[in-house]
């Protein structure tokens, strides 16, 4: 059978390649539609349609082919995510993956649908420990770099700004709970001292109680680990309603707008950093993105928006580099057009970038969240910023060197 | 061609979920179809078959309890006796309640067993979930192993079919479907009521594990949100109830169509537009609910209404069929 | 110890006023239609936000627009009773249970199709608290949903025990057959039913959305604690839901308190179960309820 549909491709596309003709080029785009993310997940599709739309208005891809993302809803759940890989995979024929969303859902569809099925998937904000451990045969990637970096980032941040003593909350999701414990013990390590390391339960009408016992033991800042709409919000107003805290550090669960707008850029100015899995936001590429993704009118500092953004064009590049959409032939051209050797293509140069693959020569990305190099494991370092209240009342951002 | 075997690999992995479903739902035929318990904390079940199930065969790992790389028999088989173990205290606490009380019992219990999944970080890695699960066939080159595992669930929903069916006709089945239609007449005739109840209750349970671990091996991974109650209990009900409740065969047709809707529905959505396909998603949820509706009011029997095991032997005289 | 009352205390009372309100409303229908109405945690859900569209348009105080968001949750669960819960008045009360069960999922996703699921606030911004004798420390909106709530159950009680068709309620909840038989009309009570429930529930779902946010999970996240607060005060006693709300939310918040040492009693994370346990163990010891209600 596998013989069978190997002969069959190359003889489908031979085909294709003869005709010549403008077909689609489909690309999974799984992503948690519904489920406990579902808020953060349609800038993230902002993100990614906006890269197939450059890739489109600026020739296409390969013979003038359309990129089509094809959305599959994983809602971080790892049953829906091997279902949803596995549709876009068999029924859809996609030739690679932008995805899936949680780190859940994404540990079940790449081990169980795409690695058995040879098909490349680059996750935009997947962003666990595992994943890097796993046996992928060079076909799981992520533009979203792990926890480990951001806890230490955000860890050292903390101590540089002179805090010495903290209380560390966090939401018992995958996420959350995750970057606590490498924050925790990057903490400590680096010297400071955690009074107190305390679950809770996200979704909770009040977390008074938590707060007043985190407060013990003379912390100076809250490490608050928590999505913002499920706890992360509640808990910021329960602290300075009550008194017990009044400086935050946050990672980037808590990055929205929605903070300042319930809580009050006045109260919070000065109180709060957040590091943010981000991009130098002086950067060209990041300028680049930002003004395309405004157009649109998305927040182009939306959690993950720019991964997804990244993740896609990344994917783009890697099927031009590739000649075909052959799907073997896309993973293999991935990590090249993330590094150099080769010129630097930025967001949106998508004519520039298709004429110089054209010319048999190399490209490096360069994109909206930084320089994306995919490691030996299909991982990137990623950059980190810190996020503070302006006087506009908006957020701020400060990349940490 | 490359289309059809997409397909047909489609179908495999259609057929397997549809398989390892029908499994919970005959479970569940068990115990509400024949028993007439009203069980919501299937998810609970389903979680500590996966759980133990993925902890016995792991490799060692840092990140939670493990290294014990049993083999997969093994495995299924402490997977169920911990679920029959579980279940045999909640049954203890909560058979004794009226219907719907034992609702609220079971939905409460399997929401404490997911809040202990995400807490006890030390066995289960907490939210972050257990990874590099093995799967059984997996080094069989594709998609034989794919093949293998679809035959490996039918076969056990097939011999999971054909016990329940025995077990139905038997002395044994007669006295359950007696207990849930007249309890004190079962009474009156001299049945361990509490007893035959708790049975039906544990080996629902028991067949809920099994189906856990098997989505467990099957995905390869596994995390607090796959026992989420919205697909892994209330859909396995809308399944019973489409399909047929007290009736096996029901269950297994109402298992594997329902699923089909479920995941197929999305094929569809996903040709939509970006910003209706976000809102679609929720639409499916709304057609669920609405579906288990329009059969409890139209067609409260499901497809496949129940069939009443007769004792072979003539009946006594005087005796009809309680209703 | 008088951080105990701030931070444990007073939010148990709170968090226990909004359970009780929302536990009244189910246990009328567990007594009156004698079922366990799922989608009740809903219904709050779909009052908040209605609330919220009313705040956006009219920029009024979130309470100034609760009576029209009610009135118009009613109508929506009336419209629910008459066409999805009405067919099975003769049946077998498990039939209600599973209708609620798909009601809950319908209601949800209409609420997540129409207003997204992105977090809303109803009453932006901070309010720092009135400290009363230096150390009391009472936030305006606190003392506002607690009196408010307290209003309501007072609303209740004079409904229940000073008006016919109050007291029609409290026959039909100890013995619907009995009640049928002395010429109750028995879909008026049923219809009130709904109405004091809705109101109530929309109430409590202000209160929640007041104290935090409106979120299209915060009825569901609510409906087990409610659930236990009914069994706990007994099926069917709106003054046993009442007591039972402040108990489980009491118990809640008080459980993370550092009873012994300086950790809390109990992990936090485990908050969540609390409710559970008191209702299994009262399911256990007596499954009447403190005020004897129905098993």
């Amino acid at each position: 059978m596998k013989y069978l549909a190997k002969f069959s491709l190359a003889a489908a596309f031979s085909l294709a390649s003869m005709t010549a003709s403008a077909a689609d080029i489909k690309v999974g785009s799984v992503a948690g539609v519904t489920g406990p993310i579902a808020e953060l997940v349609a800038p993230i599709l902002a993100g990614r349609n906006l890269a197939a739309e450059h890739v489109n208005a600026q020739g296409g891809l390969l013979q003038g082919d359309t990129m089509k993302m094809v959305v599959a809803d994983s809602a971080c759940d790892p049953k829906a995510g091997v279902d949803a890989g596995g549709k876009v995979v068999n029924i859809e024929q996609v030739v690679a993956i932008v995805g899936a969303s949680c780190s859940g859902a994404t540990n079940g569809m790449v081990q169980s649908v795409t690695i058995p099925a040879g098909v490349v998937s680059v996750s935009d904000s997947a962003t666990a420990p595992s994943i890097t451990d796993l046996k992928d045969n060079d076909l799981v990637y992520r533009v979203a770099p792990s926890d480990s970096y951001q806890g230490r980032a955000l860890a050292s941040h903390v101590l540089a700004s002179g805090i010495k003593k903290v209380a560390v909350t966090y939401a018992t999701d995958d996420y959350n709970a995750g970057l606590a414990e490498v924050f925790a013990r990057e903490f400590k390590n680096m010297g400071g001292t955690v009074t107190a390391n305390q679950a809770h339960e996200p979704k909770k009408a009040s977390y008074r109680g938590e707060l007043a016992t985190l407060a013990k033991g003379g912390p100076e800042a809250l490490a608050l680990f928590a999505y913002y709409g499920s706890s992360g919000i509640t808990i910021i107003r329960n602290s300075i309603e009550n008194g017990l805290f009044g400086k935050f550090y946050a990672a980037d669960g808590m990055f929205d707008k929605s903070v300042i707008e319930q809580i009050g850029a006045d109260v919070l100015r000065g109180n709060i950093d957040i590091s943010q899995s981000s991009s130098d936001y002086d950067d060209v590429s990041y300028k680049l993105f930002a003004a395309a993704i405004s157009a649109k009118g998305v927040n182009p500092k939306a959690p993950y928006a720019a991964h997804g953004y990244d993740a896609t064009f990344l994917m783009a590049l890697a099927i031009e580099k590739a000649g075909s959409a052959d799907r073997g032939k896309i993973a293999a051209a991935l990590r090249s057009v993330s590094k150099g050797p080769g010129e630097v293509i930025r967001p949106g140069e998508w004519a520039k970038a298709k004429k110089l693959i054209s010319e048999g020569k190399d490209v490096n990305y360069e994109g909206a969240t930084g320089i994306v190099d995919f490691d030996e494991n299909g991982d990137v370092s990623g950059i980190y910023g810190i996020n503070t209240i302006g006087a506009d009342g908006n957020w701020q951002t400060k990349l940490l060197k | 061609m490359e289309q059809f075997y997409g397909y047909f690999l489609y179908l495999i992995s259609l057929a397997t979920m549809g398989g390892i479903y029908a499994i919970l739902t005959l479970g569940l035929n068990i115990q509400w179809g024949f028993t007439g318990l009203f069980n919501v904390g299937i998810a609970g079940f389903f979680a500590i078959g996966a759980y133990v199930s993925a902890i016995l065969t792991t490799a060692p790992s840092i990140r939670h309890l493990g290294g014990y790389q049993m083999p997969y028999a093994v495995s299924f088989i402490a997977a169920m006796l911990v679920s029959a173990c579980i279940a045999w205290a909640v049954g203890k606490v909560c058979l004794r309640l009226r219907t719907d009380y034992l609702a609220i019992a079971t939905i409460g219990i399997a929401e404490i067993f997911r809040l202990i999944l995400k807490n006890e970080t030390w066995a289960t890695n907490g939210p972050r979930g257990v990874s590099m699960i093995p799967k059984p066939f997996e080094t069989l080159p594709e998609p034989w192993n794919q093949l293998c595992f679809l035959a490996l669930v039918i076969l056990t929903v097939f011999v999971i079919y054909l016990a329940l069916e025995v077990a139905h006709k038997s002395p044994w089945g007669r006295v359950m479907t007696a207990i849930r239609e007249n309890e004190i007449a079962a009474k009156a005739a001299g049945k361990n009521v509490e007893r035959f109840r708790m049975q039906g209750f544990i080996f629902g349970c028991m067949l809920m594990a099994l189906a856990g671990a098997y989505t467990a091996h099957y995905l390869k991974f596994i995390d607090p949100n796959a026992t989420e109650p919205l697909t892994t209990t209330f859909l396995v009900w809308v399944m019973l109830i489409v399909g047929g409740s007290a009736n096996n065969r029901g269950a297994v047709l109402g298992a594997f169509a329902m699923w089909t809707v479920w995941s197929a529905s999305e094929i569809l959505a996903s040709r939509l537009p970006d910003e209706l396909a976000i809102r679609t998603a929720y639409i499916r949820i709304f057609l669920i609910g609405f579906v288990l509706q329009i059969f409890l009011q139209k067609y409260p029997k499901g497809f496949l209404s129940e069939t009443r095991p007769h004792p072979r032997a003539a009946r006594t005289p005087g005796y009809s069929e309680p209703e | 110890m008088i951080e105990f009352a701030n931070f444990y205390l007073i939010p148990g009372i709170l968090l226990g006023s909004i359970y009780a309100l929302g536990a009244i409303g189910i246990t009328l229908t567990f007594g009156i239609l004698r079922f366990a109405n799922f989608a009740h945690g809903e219904s709050m859900t779909l009052g908040a936000y209605i609330s919220f569209t009313l705040v956006q348009m009219t920029g009024l105080h979130p309470l100034m627009v609760m009576p029209i968001s009610m009135v118009l949750t009613i109508v929506v669960l009336l419209f629910i009773d008459r066409y999805f819960y009405r067919p099975f008045r003769k049946s077998h009360a498990i039939m209600l249970v599973m209708a609620s069960f798909g009601m809950m999922l319908m209601i949800r996703s209409v609420i997540q199709f129409f207003w997204g699921v992105q977090v809303k606030t109803i009453l932006p911004g901070i309010q720092m608290p009135i400290v009363f004798f230096d150390t009391l420390r009472l936030s305006p909106k606190h003392i506002m949903i607690i009196i408010s709530a307290i209003v309501l159950m007072l609303a209740v009680h004079f409904l229940l025990s000073r008006t016919k068709i109050g007291k029609a309620m409290r026959a039909m909840a100890d013995s619907p057959e009995l009640a049928r038989l002395t010429g109750i009309d028995t879909e008026h009570v049923i219809r009130t039913t709904w109405v004091v429930g809705g109101a109530l529930g929309v109430a409590s779902g202000v209160f929640l959305a007041i104290d935090t946010h409106v979120e299209t999970m915060m009825g569901f996240n609510l409906l087990l604690p409610m659930f236990a607060s009914a069994i706990l005060g007994g099926i069917g006693r709106p003054y046993g839901a009442m007591a039972g709300g402040l108990i489980i939310g009491l118990t809640e918040e008080l459980s993370s308190y550092p009873w012994i040492g300086t950790e809390p009693l109990l992990n936090p994370g485990y908050k969540a179960g609390i409710a559970f346990i008191i209702m299994v163990g009262m399911l256990i010891w007596r499954p009447t309820g403190l005020f004897k209600g129905k098993v």
